[in-house]
């Protein structure tokens, strides 16, 4: 945990002080490796907004994107950011530099680009739309991949002007590489939630561990991360569970310790779940290639999971509950986030409990904590 | 011996007796004050009994934590489950409308809970929205329901809030509405949230009406209409969460009884 506040302090040291263009991402599907090969710094709206609901102070900010007309039903990552905007860019993390260019994929959420639309605005920075079809069930149709290429293609030459250094092949092929191996660790460490009991839980723990992935794709601090993880959690000696849940949908960040104690005293472990798989599909396989460089990129950006059917999502859902021989489900709902949640509800898996609960992952105001401990209980009740 | 089960919801303390049989020995019902604890005392002492008399104490409701003297804290979902089996045994299905939610349960016929709904946060599916129409209808509580069925031609509450279904109410009197028109509407916006969470579970059998709601013949016969299922109600309807309290209790200490090596938890 501490070498994971290093390298979040780290980066958003090198925001304030750096040097270098900034690009602004969203985190589903998006293809970062480029930019990084091209020198820019590299920012996440979300991720920022996340810090701030964990730290307590999204609250303040959401209040005040209300004061601007913002309504209660937005997204809480969206009045966050734009209520951090509001007063100067400067958080808990300092300032925020501005952008000089957004790049926004479509395919991990909806909201995010009318978010960077609204800050594109703010900051008279130019955006670029990665427009990302649908993937629906299969994998992504040939057609649309080539359609994402074509743009990623277009994206290069762009940031090549702003960032005034061309993207070698060498420093792409690289950065991808590094990408590569940072996801083969991080789904090892995924997969040790297969032993009985689980050294590792894939929610409650997995949401921090996740934070590398997210934000230092492709860099070799983020290799070096999930290597010394690894062996950390290698060298475990897991503590006794009572029961094994799948969990869908992020964390209440602003109660996070409030909701993971509502499991932890009934001895839930938390074996897979989906929201650590939220930024990229390496669980089914994928992986970013060096000889694939601008294919590879496409392909992630369309196989993100917000990208998929509610059938899809469904059939991952049962996959994990059988490939982590899970006893329950549990499905959080976040209630100002449309792309994870609409549907939700019908997500439940036949044959296996499932416990549906709805807060919100920014605003503290949703949350009810004696509401939820009644269902959690009442639905471990049943269990036992 | 006696066991105690206690219900400790946001407006009422219900608590009842039973003895080694489960047969409901006292009842005792308290309105709660802000200090659960000493709400929860006096329904203790209520019963003219000491807690070194009573051989095992079962806490459920919102404020369960706060009983102090309780062996074992359950939820109302389990208890209302069991306690609906005992009471109204040919439901598979229970619905419990408290002061501030509903809930609805499937139960199978021993009462263990197959599955439950929970309405969402806001009190205008609970009966807390009823009291504040009491209020502002300027009636008693127990009166409301009888008047609404005297409805002829309901009004629509289209609120979702229990605070703006208030000043619906007032728009409805000023535009010089009948009150049972009005009462019956009421009604039927909160029995129309209840009946969606039943029919979330599929119910397609007698559906047990259990919390102090269930004393409303007009909340029954909204029910009645919404779900086009028979609604149940019993007596001790609205002592069902002690009831199932008690009943838990005895069968805890049963299991104690045989291996004392069970741990409390």
């Amino acid at each position: 945990m501490t070498a994971l506040k290093r390298l979040m302090a780290d980066w958003y040291r090198d925001l304030s002080e750096g040097e270098g263009p900034v690009v602004y991402l969203p985190v589903g599907g998006n293809v970062a490796e480029l930019p990084r090969a091209c020198g820019f710094r590299v920012f996440f709206p979300e991720v920022n907004a996340l810090q701030c609901a964990l730290r307590k102070v999204a609250g303040e900010f959401i209040l005040r994107a209300e004061e601007q007309g913002y309504s209660p039903d937005v997204c809480g990552y969206v009045k966050s950011d734009m209520g951090l905007a509001a007063s100067g860019g400067s958080g808990p993390f300092g300032t925020i530099p501005k952008p000089d260019i957004l790049l926004c994929t479509t395919s991990g959420c909806s909201t995010t680009l009318k978010w960077f639309e609204a800050l594109a605005g703010i900051h008279e920075a130019p955006l670029f739309v990665l427009d990302v079809p649908s993937v629906r069930d299969g994998a992504a149709d040939p057609h649309a991949l080539r359609y994402v290429v074509r743009q990623v293609e277009e994206l290069a030459s762009v940031l090549e002007k702003i960032g005034r250094r061309k993207p070698s092949r060498d420093r792409l092929a690289e950065t991808l590489e590094r990408s590569r191996q940072a996801e083969d660790l991080w789904m090892e460490i995924l997969d040790s939630a297969r032993a009985k009991p689980s050294p590792f839980d894939a929610f409650f723990e997995a949401v921090f561990f996740m934070a590398p992935i997210t934000v230092l794709r492709g860099t070799p601090e983020c290799v070096e991360y999930y290597r010394a993880a690894r062996e950390e959690v290698r060298g475990r000696v897991a503590e006794p569970e009572r029961r094994r849940i799948v969990v869908d949908g992020p964390p209440p960040w602003p109660h996070f310790r409030a909701f993971r104690d509502l499991f932890k005293r009934w001895g839930a472990r938390c074996v897979a779940s989906t929201y650590v798989r939220v930024g990229g599909d390496w669980d089914e396989g994928f992986r970013h290639d060096p000889s694939r460089p601008f294919e590879s990129m496409a392909e992630f950006a369309a196989r993100c999971y917000t990208n998929r059917s509610l059938p899809a999502r469904r059939a991952i859902l049962e996959r994990e509950i059988r490939r982590f021989d899970a006893d329950a489900l549990v499905i959080h709902s976040v209630r100002s986030c449309r792309p994870y949640s609409v549907g939700q509800a019908c997500l439940r898996v036949r044959d296996v409990p499932t416990l549906f609960l709805e807060s919100d992952l920014a605003d503290p105001r949703h949350f009810n904590e004696g509401e939820m401990r009644t269902r959690v209980d009442a639905f471990f009740e049943v269990a036992r | 011996m006696f066991v105690l089960g206690i219900d400790l919801g946001s407006r009422a303390c219900h608590a009842v007796l039973a003895d080694g049989e489960g047969r409901i020995a006292e009842r005792s019902f308290l309105p709660a004050a802000a200090d659960l604890h000493a709400t929860a005392r006096r329904a203790l002492e209520s019963f003219g009994l000491r807690r070194d008399e009573i051989q095992y104490v079962a806490a459920t409701g919102f404020g369960r934590g706060q009983v102090r003297f309780r062996d074992l804290a359950i939820t109302e979902i389990t208890c209302h489950a069991r306690a609906a089996r005992a009471l109204l045994p040919d439901a598979s299905c229970v619905l419990d409308i408290g002061a501030r939610n509903a809930r609805a349960i499937r139960t199978c016929a021993d009462g263990r809970t197959l599955g439950f709904r929970v309405g969402d946060r806001c009190a205008a599916g609970g009966g807390r929205l009823l009291e504040r129409a009491a209020r502002a209808l300027d009636l008693p509580l127990d009166e409301i329901g009888p008047v609404s069925l005297r409805a002829q031609d309901p009004v629509a509450v289209s609120s979702v809030c229990a605070v703006l279904a208030e000043s619906e109410i007032v728009r409805h009197v000023t535009d010089g509405r009948a009150v049972e028109d009005i009462l019956m509407g009421l009604h039927l916006s909160v029995a129309s949230r209840a009946a969606a969470l039943v029919r979330q579970l599929g119910a397609d059998g007698d559906v047990a009406l259990t919390g102090g709601v269930a004393r409303n013949a007009g909340m029954v016969a909204a029910l009645e209409r919404k779900l086009g299922l028979p609604v149940r109600t019993s007596p001790d309807s609205e002592y069902a969460g002690a009831i199932g309290a008690a009943l838990l209790a005895l069968k805890r200490l049963r299991i104690l009884d045989h291996d004392p090596r069970v741990r409390l938890s």
